[in-house]
């Protein structure tokens, strides 16, 4: 618990010196909860998701760093490892793969690549999976594109 | 423009002395035996732990949480001199912690030879064939020396099997059998001896030979040996003999110089 707590206090501080570097992550510590944390991240250039600004909610165990943060997107994504509705994120470093060498920041940054690289061989979201699996590429841009107009840009006018 | 500051974010804890697990600075440096990579020792143990939790059976090794490589112990106590090496399939509650006086052994063979072979005489030793009566105090020695040079509780079976051999060499050489020239007996027995630890020692052997013979030479016995040497090597280590003695020498506490010269029959009066 206290190993935890400064643990996350030194992620803090770093963040705060970090936020010039790397414009594409903002992360943000709950005011009255430091094992609450939120982050905005850019979606990467030439994806679907390009221009968009998700949210991601990161739930920060008390064993924090020997067990991984829990991390759902707040913003809805169109995404073969994403569940549609949770928000739920596949991926290896969040389970299995995960390091007590990792941060908050590398996580986020882990899931900027997985937007990039999606998986279809182990999909959250089936409709996505099956587009991209079937070779639909265009069908699977087109969706993608949309739910991030609709959900992850800034409603005009 | 800001190369280096790149680098630095692309590993939070970058080059400085920052362990990646807990972010702070380290604290009892310990390094995985393959990749290196260091951590302070409470961190890497406790992500040891987690780890071999998960699958509730002994792993084999670690990955090394920054490189993924695979390792199979952690290295610490570095002292300029000597290490400890933590096993990752021994159980942490029950793995085996070296005591000062195995840590001042350990140091022992990496100073110089010859240290303290200018006080015990063994050329002496073996010409007034010394080495037919019994040393009461050889087996806790070579205990504690075997421990530490292997970093193993457990040597019983290789102090025994050392034992034996020079029994056997002994009851070979009875006082009435055919007198040779003292040295060679005493490089024959060296030589049995050597071949009989090399399987454990490698390449320490020829030194903890050596460090046998002194022992063996000095009559002394654990704790005023150990207390001569520190004296020549210059260590004060407060509190070392008695720590030495704790393990290896429990019940005889009291401290009789046993030198060989003035020893008739020893033992009279037990």
């Amino acid at each position: 618990m206290q190993a935890s707590r400064a643990r996350l206090f030194k992620e803090y501080k770093e963040v705060q010196r970090e936020k010039i570097a790397d414009p594409d992550i903002q992360l943000v510590c709950d005011d009255s909860n430091i094992f609450k944390w939120t982050a905005l991240i850019k979606g990467p250039s030439e994806t679907p998701y390009e221009g968009g600004i998700f949210q991601l909610a990161f739930a920060v165990p008390e064993q924090y760093p020997l067990q991984p943060p829990q991390v759902r997107f707040l913003t809805k994504i169109f995404h073969p490892n994403v569940h549609f509705k949770t928000g739920e994120i596949c991926l290896d470093i969040l389970k299995n793969a995960w390091s007590p060498a990792w941060t908050l920041q590398s996580v986020c940054r882990a899931i900027i690549a997985l937007m990039a690289h999606p998986e279809p061989d182990s999909p959250l979201n089936c409709d996505s999976g099956n587009l991209l699996r079937s070779g639909d590429i265009r069908g699977y841009q087109s969706m993608a594109r949309m739910y991030t107009r609709l959900a992850a840009m800034p409603k005009k006018g | 423009m800001n190369q280096e500051d790149d680098k630095g974010s692309s590993c939070s804890t970058g080059d400085l002395n920052l362990c990646p697990i807990c972010l702070g600075p380290i604290v009892q440096d310990s390094y995985l035996d393959k990749c290196f990579h260091k951590f302070c020792y409470t961190c890497i143990v406790q992500w040891t732990k987690v780890v071999a939790g998960k699958l509730s059976r002994p792993l084999p090794s670690v990955k090394c949480p920054l490189c993924k490589t695979e390792n199979f112990s952690i290295i610490h106590g570095y002292d300029g001199n000597s290490f400890q090496q933590h096993h990752i399939n021994q159980d942490f509650e029950h793995s085996f912690v070296l005591t000062r006086g195995h840590k001042y052994r350990l140091q022992c063979y990496y100073s110089e030879p010859g240290v303290v072979s200018d006080i015990f005489n063994a050329s002496r030793y073996w010409k007034s064939r010394k080495y037919l009566q019994p040393n009461r105090w050889l087996q806790s020695w070579l205990r504690r020396e075997i421990q530490a040079l292997m970093q193993e509780e457990d040597v019983d079976i290789i102090v025994h099997h050392i034992l034996g051999v020079i029994d056997s060499f002994v009851s070979r050489n009875e006082p009435k059998s055919h007198v040779k020239i003292p040295e060679t007996k005493g490089e024959e027995l060296k030589a049995l001896v050597s071949d009989a630890a090399r399987p454990f020692l490698g390449a320490r052997t020829d030194r903890f030979i050596n460090e046998v013979e002194l022992f063996l030479a000095s009559g002394l016995n654990i704790e005023a040996y150990d207390a001569v040497y520190m004296q020549r090597l210059g260590w004060s280590f407060p509190g070392v003999t008695s720590e030495a003695s704790e393990g290896a020498l429990s019940g005889q506490t009291t401290v009789i110089p046993y030198l060989y010269i003035f020893d008739a029959d020893s033992d009279g009066p037990d």
